[in-house]
Formats: structure tokens, C-alpha cells, sequence
């Protein structure tokens, strides 16, 4: 029996109300045999009998009911209708959607794909918008510039500055309008106590342009004056808007009153408005009100600095003025000043240089399986394309351009991907939220970390990503299924064939695609992992187990005297050796990996300094008797300090193992006297030790003295000095410790508050947190681009092996095995695979330099990693090939050569 | 009474078509109908919108018949005239020969 064309079936569907189907379904077909049947009689062959009877009915069908029927999408450019663009882009879109709705299988699965792309992309970006592009929170923050003392020789390009310097600097240069120092306090916070539960509080130590520099006035009261910068008229402080509100209940005569930091009393002068901004949050700003003696010191480096640009200038102007100073202070001071410069950076280069790199590598990650998203939705776009064959088919037989479909059909990958785009939102608001949370603290002073969120600029930009990912997903398949030698199949006749092989050469174009995005992920994934793997293999020149660690800042006001600090260190000592479960305990200015160090001039007797060789520095840091003991780091020569070090006998020191490398190359430096910083007594050296690491497992240890803490050393600064972290190695690894060592400072001084009592093992892992959050992310969209690549071939085999089932059976039934279909299905697989592959490495290899700095002891290009990730996707692939492939063997072969 | 401007030409046509066709005017048939008389080809896309706006207008009336085998076993459905049909008819073909009474002579020799 004639049946209806499913074309023209179809048409009716979509455009006649149900109830109204049956007797026009019935007046079609009537009309559809008499046409056929006059058409076969006036000789026409059966096939184009049919087809141009098809078409001519769908013609006279269609024709008045389009011109009439404003619901109905307008097929052709000709018809008639609302001519507005904007009318066409919105019937189609309702069309579109109601399409969706027919298809809810692939348009939740194509909307989750689209989604969970966009939302990852736009949470990056709005991650990446806040630290790298945003403005800076300050007027003309561009020309905010940060200073820093570079020495080549060292392959060091931004060190803290020595206060001499720094003055002649801002005496001499006439390319800003305001230059300041800082210094964050050795301990990083003052406890405030007085009106309410005592509480540290961040604070900084400032020149007083500092917030000309920054451009910004106080919110209430004034700024510092110039006076207040002098030693005994210091004691003023301006409190942050958190601070002022949280602590002062938002007190508005604020102004005068007096507070007290580390119990010292200090007048508050102002409240800093809202938007101010700095890297190490302070909450109180003080002046910086260096003494004569630090104000002249050019062989300790210890501040911080910023200007601005005068509005006129470059930053390589003002970087070529400072260095002319630069170079005529060498001349100056050949002893201090010979191989270092000054150098500049925008204030941001300062803040994000290091994240720069990785905040670049994650986007680009994220944009890759945004990519893979899009080729997986267009492969499945694709596949539903050659299912609307007969539509569009109808539709050009109707007369509608090639144009006219392709907006069509994009209008419909417009629908799908802004409804991806508008759940992507969702994600990427949960997924900043999760973010936000992981930060390693490292990631804490970068600006806008904390605000970056979906404002309207990310709204706009995901937006923006949805229409475009509409584009790339949709106009491939648009463009394949429009292409009019695809058109083929308004008659039943159609039905069944193969599908065109462009369309097939365009889905196997785009899971290359996606097997070669996915394995660059792959690839860069496995570099992070190796480059984890061996940075965490790193020895840190420690015993790390068992140790617990915790920062005391000693107040000044009660151990001013060097013999105070020692008495309370003997005492806290004494009191923790006593205690059972302690097996060893000591202290130490710096801790290995936790960010607090101090370099200072090195002077070596009898050896002149040459400017060639220029100035010699090193690391000085104060530790108690037992400090290499209870770290377990090794003697190599010579011998530890002992309790005989004190400040009657002669002045000692042990170096580091790198220091007796480069300063001693060949000699054995035990017995040789030095002098560190200015008017720095000669220390005899009686020990090296092994090296340990301070920057980071992945930086080189530099040279680095270390001092006995009984014996008397200035250079470093008093606060420096009283700011010590204390190293205790217990016998167990429990949480007993953290309480064992507040009960003993206590004891000791019960007015004295420490830090957070951290084991050694938290201290490298924080350390090493932005790696390992690299790491997991990178990994993170590695997972899904693999997960989406097997899901987008998984559907392509799947539906090329439905197309040729009638083949396959036909196959079957003329003898070929089970093995041989599994084969073939296997080698076109196959083939994709390895143009995938080759094409992932070929890119991979192309992107190595944008990886390669966050890479640790592992070249970007090494072959065994690209070949261990090639066999690990294709082994995958071979998973989702394997289901298509053995439903193909069991193809029935009559089944599939009457049903099909 | 009913204006016989709010009848269109082509609704003219199909009004006089189910009128001939009595108890058998389906669309198929009132398009063949229009054509054996007036030799015109309607397509069947214009045939429908005008039943269903003489539809909603009032001036038909549509009942479903029984299924038949040509047509894949779907029923047809049959239009007929509404009494405002037939008068509305009647109006036109009254005002229409008024106008034409004395003009014979003018168009014989087109004829």
C-alpha cells in the first residue's frame, strides 16, 4: 500500500493542529498516487515519479499556507512574510525550540555538554578577568610602578631594597610624581588589644606618600604628615574600612582616638575608604619612620617600594633614569652598590608575574574542552542532521536558499547553546565558589582574587561564548546538511541509503579534533604530574617528619634587650625539653619554605672586593644551638655551634654547603672570618652544613650564613630579631603537640600569643600548593576532554555502524566473519585515532614554551610522556569503539537486510 | 443581511464549488471541481486556508465521512453551506446580475 511521504508527513506534523491531520493526511495521499500515477504514465521512471510528485504536492500543500500562516517558519527567502530579520531570527527560534522539545534526549545531552564547557570556560575567565585584566582598584593605576633591586649576576630581577638606596633613588629621579617605601612587619600583624578581645591585625609599615602613590585619600581624618616619619613622633596609625566598622562599630569621631598594637599606643589619624587595596591586606597602615642608622644602611635589603609615573613619562624612561642613578651609585659605592640596579615593574607585573603563566595555561585548558564540547555537540548535530535530511530537503524543493536553511539550522545551534550557556552560569557560579576555597594562601594577595565573580562584564563574555560556540558547533552541520549534493530523499526510496560522505568525513574531522585537543590536555597534564612527582621527590636538606613548627613575635616593649630575648628562649627551652614526647627543640629568624629570609651584604678578610666579582651576598639567619640537630640537617664540615657560642666568646658562623661552593670554590672555608651588613664585627666560620631549601623545592639554594642566636647581630633589625619561628621534634606525629607547645609558652610568658602551631609537612605542602592546584585543574579538564573525546567517537562509530547496518548484513550474509566486520569497524576507528594523535602531538608540541615555566625538572617535549599519553587515549578509544564494534557483530543479517 | 463585499473572490469560487458538489465536497475534490469549471489549478495549500477561514466566518460547516483505502484509510472531510452561506450567495449573484442588466450589448462582441 502507497504510503504517505515521511516528508510530507512531517510537514503536516508541524504545521497542521492534530485534530485536523487525518483528512488532509488522506486529501495528500489521494493526490500523491493520482500525481504519481499520471507521472509513471507519461513515461517518467518510478524514482522520479515519485520525487517530483512529492515535491509538487509539498509545493501546492505548503505553498498558500506559508504565505497565509504566520506561525509556520518561513522557508524561503521569497515567501512573503514579516520581513524583519529580527522576525525570521525569532520564528526560527521558536521553531528551534520546539524541535528541542521533540528531541528531549539530545537536546539535554547536547545543553549538559555545552554547559559544563561554558560554565568551566566562564569561571576561569571571570578568574582570570580579575587578576590579570581588571584595572587595578586605584586612579591611573597603570602608572603605578613597583621598584625592586635587581643583580644579574645572581640571576636575581626584583629583590627588597636597601633603604639608602632607595632614598638617593627617590632624591634623584624626576620621573614620578610620588615614590614610597614599605614594610610588612617581620611578624606580618600587631595584636590590638584594649576595648574588646585582643586581636592581630595585618599591618604595614609606610613612607608617608604611600597613598599619594596609590592615589587615594582617607575615607575620615587626614593622611601621615612628613614629620610623622621621624622615630618618637611615629606612633599614629590609619585603620582600614573593615577595621574601623568591625572593630569601632563604624565610630565616626574615630579621629584621635588612641589604640594600642603590641602594647604600644599609637593615635588613629584616619580610616582608609573602602577600595583601598594592597597584596598583604593590612588593616593598619603605620609609618615606616626608619632611624638614622637603617636610614643610611646600603648593605641590607629589606624594603619594598612604589611610585607613580608622571603622567607624561614611560616606564622605560623612568627605567633608564634609574638606571643612570643606578649606574653612578656603583661608582659611588663600589663596595655595596657594584653589580646592583634598580629596576621597575607595573605594580601588576609585581603582584601576578609568578600566577601569569599558569592563569594562561589553565584558560587555554579550559577553552580546549570548550572546543571538544562544541565538536562533540556538532557531532551529534551532524548525526541528527542526516535524520532532517527530507526536511531540508522539502524545504530547498520549496525554494528556500542554501542560505536561509544554513540560518535556519544555526538559529537552532544558537537555541541549544545559549540554554547551555544560561546553566554554564550555574556551574561556573558554584564552580568559583569551590575555587575561591581551594586558593592556596600563596594565591591570597592577588587582585580581585577574592571579589572575582559573575558581574556583568562575565555575563557578557559567556554570552559571548555561548553565541560563538553556537556558531562553531552549528556551522558545520548546517553547512553539511545544506550542501545540496546531500539533498537527496523526499521519496521513500531514499530512505535507508548511506549517508553522504561528506557529511561522514566531516563527523570523523571533528572527533580528530577532539582526540587531538584532548590529547594535548592529556599531555600537559601528565607534564604537571611528573613535574609534581619530582618536585615533591625533591629533598628539602631536612628531616621534615615529626617536626612541628610555630612563628613567636616577641613584643619589643618587654624584650628590647637582646639578654631578655635569650633568657626567654633558655626558659621556653628548659621548660619543652622537660616535657615527655619532646625529643629536641630549637628556633630559628627563617624557616626552611616559609617565606621569611634576609640577604644581606657579604665581606670576606683579605679579599677585596672587585667590581667584576661585585658584592657578595648571603642569606643571614639567626638559629639557636640544637637548630641543625633537631632539622637533622647533615655537618659536612667543621662543627655545629654549642652552648660555649655565647656573646663573651668569638663570633661564629657555619655556612651553607652553596655558600662554601661559590665563595670558597676548592678552599675549605672553615676558619676563614666574615662580615655580614654594615659595621658588622669579623665572624669565624666553624662549620658548613648541607643545604637546605627556603625559596621553594624548585628554586636553587642560595648562599646563606647562619649565626648563633646567644651571640649579639643587629643587621638583621630588632623586630627581625624577636620575630622567631620555633622548631620542636617530637617523638609521635599527634595532635598533642600543637597543645604541649601553647602550654609551655605560656608558662613561660602567659601574655605572650603564638601563631599557629603547623607541622613541617604542612609547610612544604603549602609551599607547593599553586603547583598542585595547577596540577589538579589541568588534570581536572584533561578528565573530561577524555571523557567527552570516547562520548563523541563512542557516537560517531555507533551511528556509522546503525547507517551501515544493511551493508554489514549484506556482508555477513556473503560469508564475511564476525572478526573481519569487527576489523573494519576497528580500522576506521583506528585511523581517527591516529590522526588524532598526531595532530594532538604536533599542537602540543607547538605550545610547549607556554607550559614549559610552570614545568619543574621535565622537558615540555619529552617523548616518553607524549608516548605513554598516546597509548593511554588510543587504549581508551579502543573502550569506546568496543561497544559499536561488537553490536556490529551481531548484526543479523536478515534482520538487518528486511528491516533496513 | 450579510455584506457580500466580505466575500472574497477565490471564497466566492469554493462557496459555488461545495454548492455543486452537494454531499461530496472534500478538498481534493471542490480543487477538481474548480478546475473542470473555471479551468483554473488551485493549489491544495489555498483550498485549505480558504475552507478554514470560510470556517471560522461561519459560512461552512465540516463533517468527517468514512475512511477509505485510497486514502491509507483516513477519513475525508466533507464541507457544506451554512444558511448565511447560501444567502450571502444568493446576495452576490443578485447584486452581480443587477450590475450586469444593459451591459450585454457593451462585452457581445467580446463573446
Amino acid at each position: 500500500m502507497t504510503r504517505l511521504p515521511r516528508g510530507i508527513g512531517r510537514l503536516l506534523a508541524w504545521t497542521v493542529p492534530l485534530d485536523q491531520q487525518e483528512p488532509i493526511a488522506g486529501d495528500l495521499l489521494q493526490e500523491y498516487v493520482r500525481l504519481r500515477h499520471r507521472r509513471f504514465a507519461a513515461g517518467a521512471r518510478a524514482w522520479a515519479a515519485t520525487w517530483w510528485s512529492a515535491v509538487q504536492l509539498a509545493a501546492s500543500f505548503m505553498w498558500e499556507r506559508l504565505r497565509r500562516d504566520r506561525t509556520l517558519p518561513p522557508i524561503a527567502d521569497e515567501a512573503p512574510r514579516r520581513s524583519s530579520l529580527w522576525a525570521a531570527l525569532a520564528q526560527d527560534a521558536s521553531f528551534g525550540l520546539r524541535i528541542l522539545r521533540r528531541q528531549p534526549g539530545f537536546a539535554s545531552t547536547a545543553v549538559a555538554v555545552l554547559a559544563l564547557g561554558i560554565g568551566a570556560t566562564s569561571a576561569m575567565f571571570s578568574l582570570v578577568d580579575a587578576v590579570l585584566w581588571r584595572p587595578l582598584p586605584y586612579v591611573h593605576g597603570d602608572r603605578i610602578v613597583s621598584l625592586g633591586e635587581q643583580r644579574p649576576r645572581e640571576g636575581r630581577w626584583f629583590g627588597p631594597i636597601a633603604p639608602a638606596d632607595f632614598f638617593d633613588w627617590r632624591r634623584d629621579s624626576r620621573s614620578f610624581s610620588a615614590m614610597a617605601a614599605y614594610l610588612v612587619p617581620p611578624s606580618g600583624a600587631y595584636s590590638l588589644t584594649g576595648a574588646g578581645e585582643p586581636e592581630r591585625v595585618a599591618a604595614l609599615q609606610v613612607s608617608p606618600e604611600f597613598l599619594t602613590v596609590l592615589g587615594i585619600t582617607p575615607f575620615l581624618g587626614r593622611d601621615f604628615r612628613f614629620d610623622e616619619d621621624t622615630v618618637g613622633r611615629h606612633r599614629v596609625a590609619l585603620v582600614s574600612d573593615g577595621l574601623w566598622r568591625r572593630r569601632f562599630a563604624a565610630d565616626p569621631a574615630i579621629v584621635g582616638r588612641t589604640v594600642t598594637f603590641d602594647r604600644r599606643t599609637f593615635e588613629i589619624v584616619g580610616v582608609l575608604p573602602a577600595r583601598f587595596w594592597w597584596p598583604t591586606r593590612p588593616e593598619v597602615l603605620v609609618p615606616l619612620a626608619l632611624d638614622d642608622h637603617d636610614r643610611a644602611l646600603r648593605g641590607a635589603h629589606f624594603l619594598g617600594a612604589a611610585a607613580r609615573l608622571v603622567s607624561d613619562t614611560s616606564i622605560d624612561r623612568a627605567r633608564e633614569e634609574l638606571r643612570v642613578i643606578s649606574a653612578r651609585l656603583s661608582q659611588e659605592y663600589p663596595l655595596q652598590n657594584a653589580d646592583h640596579a634598580a629596576n621597575l615593574l607595573t605594580l601588576r607585573d609585581t603582584l601576578v608575574g609568578d600566577v601569569r603563566p599558569a592563569l594562561n595555561v589553565l584558560l587555554g585548558a579550559v577553552v580546549c574542552v570548550l572546543l571538544i564540547a562544541c565538536a562533540n555537540v556538532a557531532v551529534l548535530l551532524l548525526a541528527r542532521a542526516t535524520g532532517r535530511q527530507k526536511e531540508v530537503s522539502l524545504r530547498c524543493a520549496l525554494g528556500a536558499s542554501r542560505s536561509r536553511i544554513v540560518q535556519q539550522l544555526m538559529t537552532e545551534s544558537l537555541v541549544i547553546a545559549i540554554t547551555g550557556g544560561a546553566f554554564g552560569l550555574v556551574i561556573a557560579w558554584s564552580a568559583l565558589g569551590v575555587v575561591r576555597g581551594v586558593l592556596p594562601a600563596q594565591f591570597s594577595g592577588l587582585p580581585g582574587i577574592t571579589t572575582a565573580g559573575l558581574d556583568p562584564r562575565v555575563l557578557a563574555v559567556t554570552l559571548g561564548f555561548s553565541i560563538a560556540t553556537g556558531i562553531v558547533f552549528g556551522i558545520a552541520p548546517a553547512l553539511a546538511s545544506s550542501d545540496s549534493r546531500v539533498i537527496v530523499g523526499l521519496g521513500e526510496e531514499a530512505r535507508g541509503s548511506t549517508s553522504s560522505v561528506r557529511a561522514q568525513r566531516w563527523r570523523s574531522t571533528l572527533v580528530i579534533v577532539e582526540l587531538a585537543l584532548s590529547l594535548m590536555l592529556l599531555a600537559g597534564s601528565a607534564l604537571l604530574l611528573v613535574s609534581f612527582n619530582r618536585l615533591i621527590n625533591v629533598p628539602p636538606g631536612f628531616q621534615p617528619a615529626q617536626l612541628v613548627v610555630s612563628r613567636i613575635a616577641l613584643p619589643g616593649v618587654r624584650y628590647g634587650e637582646h639578654a631578655q630575648t635569650v633568657a626567654f628562649f633558655d626558659a621556653l627551652f628548659d621548660r619543652l625539653r622537660t616535657t615527655p614526647g619532646v625529643r629536641r627543640v630549637a628556633s630559628t629568624t627563617s624557616l626552611p619554605l616559609d617565606g621569611l629570609d634576609s640577604r644581606l651584604d657579604l665581606v670576606i678578610e683579605h679579599r677585596t672586593p672587585s667590581p667584576e666579582r661585585g658584592a657578595l651576598t648571603a642569606h643571614a639567619r639567626l638559629v639557636s644551638t640544637d637548630y641543625f640537630a633537631t632539622l637533622g640537617i647533615p655537618l659536612v664540615r667543621g662543627r655545629f655551634f654549642t652552648e660555649h657560642d655565647t656573646e663573651s666568646s668569638v663570633n661564629v658562623a657555619i655556612i651553607n654547603a652553596a655558600a662554601a661552593r661559590r665563595y670558597w670554590p676548592g678552599e675549605d672555608p672553615v676558619g676563614r672570618r666574615i662580615s655580614l651588613g654594615a659595621d658588622d664585627d669579623w665572624r669565624q666560620i666553624v662549620g658548613v652544613v648541607g643545604d637546605t631549601h627556603h625559596e621553594g623545592l624548585d628554586a636553587d639554594v642560595e648562599p646563606a650564613t647562619y649565626l648563633p642566636q646567644r651571640q649579639v647581630f643587629s643587621n638583621l633589625g630588632s623586630t627581625f630579631e624577636r620575630t622567631v619561628t620555633l622548631v620542636v621534634r617530637s617523638a609521635n606525629d599527634g595532635a598533642a603537640n600543637a597543645s604541649i607547645v601553647r602550654s609551655a609558652v605560656s608558662s613561660v610568658d602567659p601574655q605572650l600569643a603564638i601563631g599557629s602551631v603547623r607541622t613541617m609537612q604542612e609547610v612544604i605542602d603549602e609551599s607547593i600548593a599553586p603547583r598542585r592546584l595547577n596540577f589538579v585543574l589541568v588534570s581536572a579538564f584533561a578528565f573530561v576532554a577524555v571523557v567527552l573525546t570516547c562520548a563523541g567517537l563512542y557516537g560517531v562509530m555507533s551511528y556509522t555502524v546503525a547507517q551501515r547496518t544493511k551493508e554489514i548484513g549484506v556482508r555477513m550474509a556473503l560469508g564475511a566473519s564476525g572478526r573481519q566486520v569487527l576489523g573494519m569497524i576497528f580500522r576506521q576507528a583506528g585511523w581517527m585515532t591516529v590522526a588524532g594523535i598526531a595532530a594532538g602531538i604536533a599542537g602540543a608540541l607547538a605550545l610547549t614554551r607556554s607550559i614549559s615555566s610552570l614545568l619543574f625538572a621535565v622537558n615540555a617535549d619529552d617523548p616518553v610522556i607524549y608516548g605513554t599519553v598516546s597509548v593511554l587515549l588510543a587504549a581508551v578509544t579502543l573502550v569506546a569503539v568496543a561497544v559499536p564494534a561488537s553490536r556490529a557483530t551481531r548484526i543479523d543479517p536478515l534482520t538487518a537486510l528486511r528491516d533496513y | 443581511m450579510t455584506d457580500p463585499a466580505n466575500l472574497g473572490e477565490f471564497e466566492h469560487v469554493v462557496l459555488l464549488a461545495v454548492l455543486r458538489l452537494g454531499d461530496e465536497g472534500y478538498a481534493v475534490a471542490i480543487r477538481d471541481e474548480i478546475e473542470a469549471c473555471t479551468g483554473r489549478r488551485a493549489s491544495l495549500g489555498s483550498i485549505y486556508v480558504t475552507l478554514d477561514r470560510l470556517e471560522t466566518k461561519g459560512y461552512l460547516k465540516s463533517r468527517f465521512g468514512d475512511p477509505t483505502a485510497i486514502r491509507g484509510g483516513r477519513a475525508k472531510r466533507y464541507y457544506a453551506l451554512r444558511p448565511r452561506a447560501v444567502t450571502a450567495l444568493r446576495e452576490s449573484r443578485r447584486a452581480l446580475l443587477q450590475l450586469w442588466r444593459g451591459v450585454h450589448n457593451v462585452l457581445a462582441g467580446t463573446q
